[in-house]
């Protein structure tokens, strides 16, 4: 059960997705778990929103082994960044596979076909968690380039961005300054 | 108001936004790039987006053979059996004409590849196909014993499908890493158009690109787009991220 600061953190970026096209939420490493339980909670429990689930921090196997029936939910869909790149040739019917993390064209374009089709009405959300680990494959430049082009077809599609930066695993803090709204979790508070 | 020619739709949706709806109906076009760039998927969809549509197509190979070639297009979308079965796409091997010809199948000579153009002239015509495929050019070239032979039958060829009433693609093939548009630096001048298909190395990934060259007769992007070959959409484009080219550059 994600606890007090996870839940808190769970409603503001509801609140904040809701009205803002993107929000980026910065996190200590030690919270990055609690965060990604918080949001999975948020994906399942509306099951007319629509969300993709892009993993490049971890493999779609580990995050299938800690929120468990993810083949449960046909409102979620995964992206998994890392697994081919790492050798691993596991395959699950609600993910899909890039053979690199530095694809990141290709990551756009799974991105869009996830959403093709869906109704009209429906809220659409996609989760990259994180752009600190695809700084860890990528140059900061393409990063930021990739990051401009997939908020322009996003905003063309209605389709909310919620992007995860660990700041551990980061260098700088400006890549999370393209999101309209920030939010900053930190170790025991909310900025 | 200004005249709006007619296009001819290559099924690849961002491909025809770039060339302001599609190839200009008659072009010729070359399709040129190294080995797995996406060249025959390419003319594929292009030959079956145009079928789904009443436009009845001929892919005229020289490099595979037909149970292979339809054995690559079995998971994509675009690809109907029907189609094929019902004659809206005719998938011709080049080396059985030549063989029903009495060619000799490793060389050419001159009059062997007028009497192939014509045979080409003669099936198009009589299936009255709106959509022509040659994959290759290079191939057919490849035959051909000289370069003066390689030029006139090139020539040749142009002035043959200048006067038969469909849109054509030429593929042609090119080493990697390369920005030439042929091997035998001819072909683009029998071209209306060219598309290039390349590719970019990322992080020692490589990355297929596509960018149109020229297209006659239509305003058209010249911007380089990332290609991905979905195996079940197809050919799909996204602009390319540019700072990758600029690092690339700067590698050589």
């Amino acid at each position: 059960m994600p606890d007090a600061i996870i839940e808190g953190i769970r409603e503001r970026v509801a609140a904040a997705i809701r009205v803002n096209q993107s929000v980026g939420i910065q996190v200590p490493e030690n919270r990055h778990e609690g965060l990604l339980e918080g949001i999975y909670h948020s994906m399942v429990s509306n099951e007319r929103d629509i969300w993709t689930f892009v993993t490049v921090s971890k493999s779609f196997d580990y995050m299938a082994k800690t929120f468990k029936e993810t083949d449960q939910y046909t409102n979620i869909k995964f992206i998994d960044c890392v697994s081919r790149a790492a050798g691993i040739s596991t395959m699950h019917k609600n993910c899909s596979y890039i053979e690199s993390p530095v694809m990141l064209e290709k990551l756009i374009l799974e991105i869009l076909t996830n959403f093709k089709g869906v109704k009209q009405d429906a809220d659409k959300y996609v989760v990259i968690d994180s752009l600190s680990a695809l700084m860890i494959y990528n140059d900061p430049g393409i990063i930021r380039e990739f990051i401009a082009l997939l908020m322009n077809r996003s905003r063309s599609e209605n389709i909310h961005v919620i992007s995860i930066l660990v700041e551990e695993e980061m260098d700088s803090n400006k890549l999370i300054q393209l999101n309209d709204k920030i939010i900053i979790l930190r170790d025991s508070f909310i900025d | 108001m200004p005249i709006r020619k007619e296009v001819c739709s290559t099924g690849i949706e961002e491909l025809d936004l770039k060339m302001s709806g599609g190839i200009p109906l008659g072009s010729t076009v070359l399709i040129t790039g190294c080995s797995g760039s996406g060249k025959t998927t390419l003319c594929m969809q292009y030959l079956f987006h145009g079928a789904k549509k009443g436009e009845r197509g001929v892919f005229f190979t020289i490099t595979e053979p037909l149970f292979k070639l339809t054995k690559n297009l079995e998971g994509f979308a675009f690809y109907d059996k029907k189609l094929i079965e019902s004659g809206m796409v005719n998938i011709i091997d080049l080396r059985i004409i030549s063989e029903r010809l009495g060619l000799e199948a490793e060389k050419y000579t001159v009059e062997d590849a007028g009497a192939l153009i014509d045979i080409l002239k003669d099936i198009a015509d009589e299936l009255d196909v709106k959509r022509l495929v040659m994959d290759s050019i290079t191939a057919l070239c490849y035959r051909l014993q000289t370069r003066e032979m390689i030029r006139d039958f090139i020539f040749k060829l142009g002035t043959s499908l200048a006067v038969m009433n469909c849109t054509t693609l030429l593929t042609s093939e090119v080493p990697p890493q390369t920005f030439k548009f042929s091997q035998y630096e001819i072909e683009e001048f029998i071209s209306d158009g060219i598309i290039f298909l390349g590719d970019l190395e990322r992080k020692g990934d490589l990355i297929r690109t596509l960018q149109v060259i020229k297209m006659r007769g239509t305003s058209h992007s010249r911007s380089k787009f990332a290609l991905n070959i979905s195996s079940q959409r197809g050919i799909e484009l996204i602009p390319l991220l540019k700072s990758t080219e600029f690092e690339s550059l700067l590698k050589r």
